[in-house]
């Protein structure tokens, strides 16, 4: 279990990570929800003792990362977001060395998971590649591979799959399933709506350094009212203000962004001829009208404030 | 069916691994020893450079020089070898400076190994690599002036590992205490330039400019230098040298890196 209490973090003025509180359960996927520059990376760093907190506490299974390092270290195995590998090295020699290093395995056990996973991820045929001639989807690769190998018991991928292609992304995300099952509790931060859905079990969005809310997706969609989005699109928002559809009970909320309108809303067929008909006597101009279920897209903008890229 | 957990068909968790501090020390060590086997051609152009600078233009001042009960091309060439292994082993600190500015230094911060395991690790890494990579030198100076006494060639061995796990302590010190790069340079330059030249490696005592005169009995490469000279050439143990590189490494290691573990633990970047 590992839990951050009011944990802080400041850089000169800059509050990177402020009064975070959170328990992560042993055996689950946390998805750490959150744009550039929301504070991810810097918990995670802090987690894993490269980072001191500033103010507040992390435990990692009852160690404090302060007061402990040591013994947090060796529950803990990161996967950077930009890779972190010896360019002199080749990709077999990058992993078998942090087995040396991160476990007790022999000789031919390492071989094996290195191979192992080597080939899962199709890079078996370039193992004798020095790192610095590789791709950077290749490399980022070899960075997740580190602590597929590994096995730690806590298992942190800073965006796994950032710059990876769709069937890499795919083969990641089942490798790091299936650490899941193994028994490891697993934490992945990203920017990408659809890794942290289909990923994670509990999805914590940060932003600006906060922790805004932390539930399963499904729940997430759930504190969204209404449970419909109607997004239209007008040729020129400018005009729109939100009030002159919020008269309707069952709208539950109105987001602008530019000339796009979010309405959060309930009953959306029946409402959405009057909608129509309400923006056209404003003299607006509706280019087109999209109604769906809340997606994670529209949780992460009701408490942000802001959409991912 | 075994109880122990089954590692090849990936249905197992690793048990958290609790390695000796010796063995995690080593392995940090071969990492950067290993290094130098990588690019072997290196040492062999290095080696290259050595005799050529020892030849021509060592041969050439010692017929300039002439000092009574002094064989000034001998001299010279012991010399050589301390400075060139004082030279190397500062290169440690060039090293984890960059790995601090990659981000490589984050990751091996996260590994479970302790920080004072990890800097006792990469001293002894840098000085293992400073002396296989002198080595050739040594030989060659060995065979030209015939030192074959296996005690004195030992003890001049260990006064140059002596100083090679001092400089290294001291060079990543530096590399971990000073954040900006263009200083960082400049420190570790004038440093080396101080340790190496302010010292009885290359020249003796009475042809130095006073002010160095002042402080090169003091530098570790003279103890090396001093040391080695000795033992090679006459025979004896220069006790008081060896002490001081002792206290060298010591006090490097040890205060040096006192400092630095506060340092690290806190975040390289606070
Ligand atoms: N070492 C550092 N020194 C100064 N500021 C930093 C440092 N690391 C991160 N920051 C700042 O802290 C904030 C959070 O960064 P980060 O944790 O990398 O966010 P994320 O991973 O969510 O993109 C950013 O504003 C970033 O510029
Ligand atoms: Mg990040």
């Amino acid at each position: 279990m590992i839990t951050f209490e009011r944990t802080g973090k400041r850089f000169g003025s800059l509050d990177a990570v402020k009064d975070f509180s959170i328990t992560i359960k042993d055996g689950e996927i946390l998805g750490l929800l959150g744009p550039n520059g929301a504070g991810k990376t810097t918990l995670m760093l802090m987690m894993g003792t490269v980072y001191r907190p500033t103010s507040g506490t992390i435990t990692v299974n009852g160690f404090d990362v302060v007061k402990h390092p040591n013994e947090v270290r060796r529950l803990i195995g990161i996967a950077f977001q930009d890779p972190r590998v010896d360019g002199i090295l080749s990709g077999f020699e990058v992993l078998n060395w942090h087995l040396k290093m991160t476990t007790t395995l022999d000789k031919d056990e390492r071989r094996r998971r290195v191979e192992e996973a080597l080939k899962a991820l199709d890079l078996w045929d370039s193992r004798k590649k020095r790192t610095w001639l590789m791709s950077g989807g290749m490399k980022k690769k070899v960075e997740d591979a580190k602590i597929l190998v590994q096995r730690p018991s806590i298992a942190v991928f800073d965006e796994p799959t950032a710059f990876l292609d769709v069937p890499s992304r795919l083969l990641v995300w089942k490798m790091i399933r299936q650490l899941r099952d193994e028994g490891s509790t697993v934490i992945v931060a990203t920017n990408m709506m659809d890794e942290a859905e289909r990923l994670s079990e509990r999805v914590a969005i940060v932003n600006k350094g906060k922790l805004v809310a932390s539930e399963t997706p499904e729940q997430l969609k759930g504190t969204v009212k209404g449970g419909e989005v109607l997004e239209l699109t007008l040729d020129d928002g400018s005009e729109f203000r939100p009030d002159m559809l919020t008269k309707f009970p069952e709208i539950h909320d109105v987001k602008k962004q530019d000339n796009k309108i979010l309405v959060f809303l309930n009953s959306g067929t029946l409402l959405l001829p009057k909608i129509v008909d309400t923006l056209n006597t404003q003299g607006f101009k509706i280019e087109s009208v999209k109604l769906k279920e809340v997606s994670l897209e529209d949780v992460f903008l009701t408490y942000t404030g802001q959409r991912l890229e | 069916m075994s109880s122990s957990p089954t590692l090849g068909n990936g249905l197992s968790k690793t048990a958290i691994a609790e390695k000796s501090p010796t063995h995690l020390i080593v392995q940090m060590a071969l990492r950067d020893v290993s290094v130098l086997f990588r690019t072997p051609w290196i040492i062999i152009t290095r080696a290259l450079a050595f005799i050529i600078q020892l030849f021509v233009f060592a041969f050439l001042i010692s017929g300039l020089i002439h000092i009574p009960g002094l064989n000034f091309f001998e001299y010279y060439a012991v010399g050589s070898v301390v400075a060139t292994i004082a030279s190397i082993s500062f290169v440690i600190g060039y090293d984890i400076f960059e790995e601090a500015e990659e981000g490589v230094l984050d990751y091996l911060l996260t590994l479970p190994i302790p920080r004072r395991e990890f800097i006792i690790g990469r001293a002894l890494g840098g000085a293992m690599r400073a002396i296989i990579y002198t080595i050739p030198m040594f030989l060659i100076v060995a065979f030209v002036w015939g030192f074959t006494q296996p005690l004195s060639i030992l003890t001049a061995l260990l006064a140059l590992f002596l100083l090679a796990f001092g400089v290294t302590g001291m060079s990543i010190t530096v590399a971990v205490s000073v954040k900006s790069a263009n200083r960082f340079d400049v420190v570790l330059a004038l440093l080396e330039l101080a340790v190496s030249r302010g010292s009885t490696a290359l020249y003796p005592i009475t042809f130095m400019p006073f002010y160095v005169s002042l402080f090169a009995p003091f530098s570790p490469v003279s103890f090396a230098a001093d040391t080695a000279r000795m033992s090679l050439v006459g025979f004896t143990l220069d006790l008081p040298a060896l002490a001081g590189l002792v206290a060298f490494v010591v006090i490097f290691l040890g205060l040096g890196a006192a400092f630095y573990f506060r340092r690290l633990e806190g975040g390289i970047y606070g």
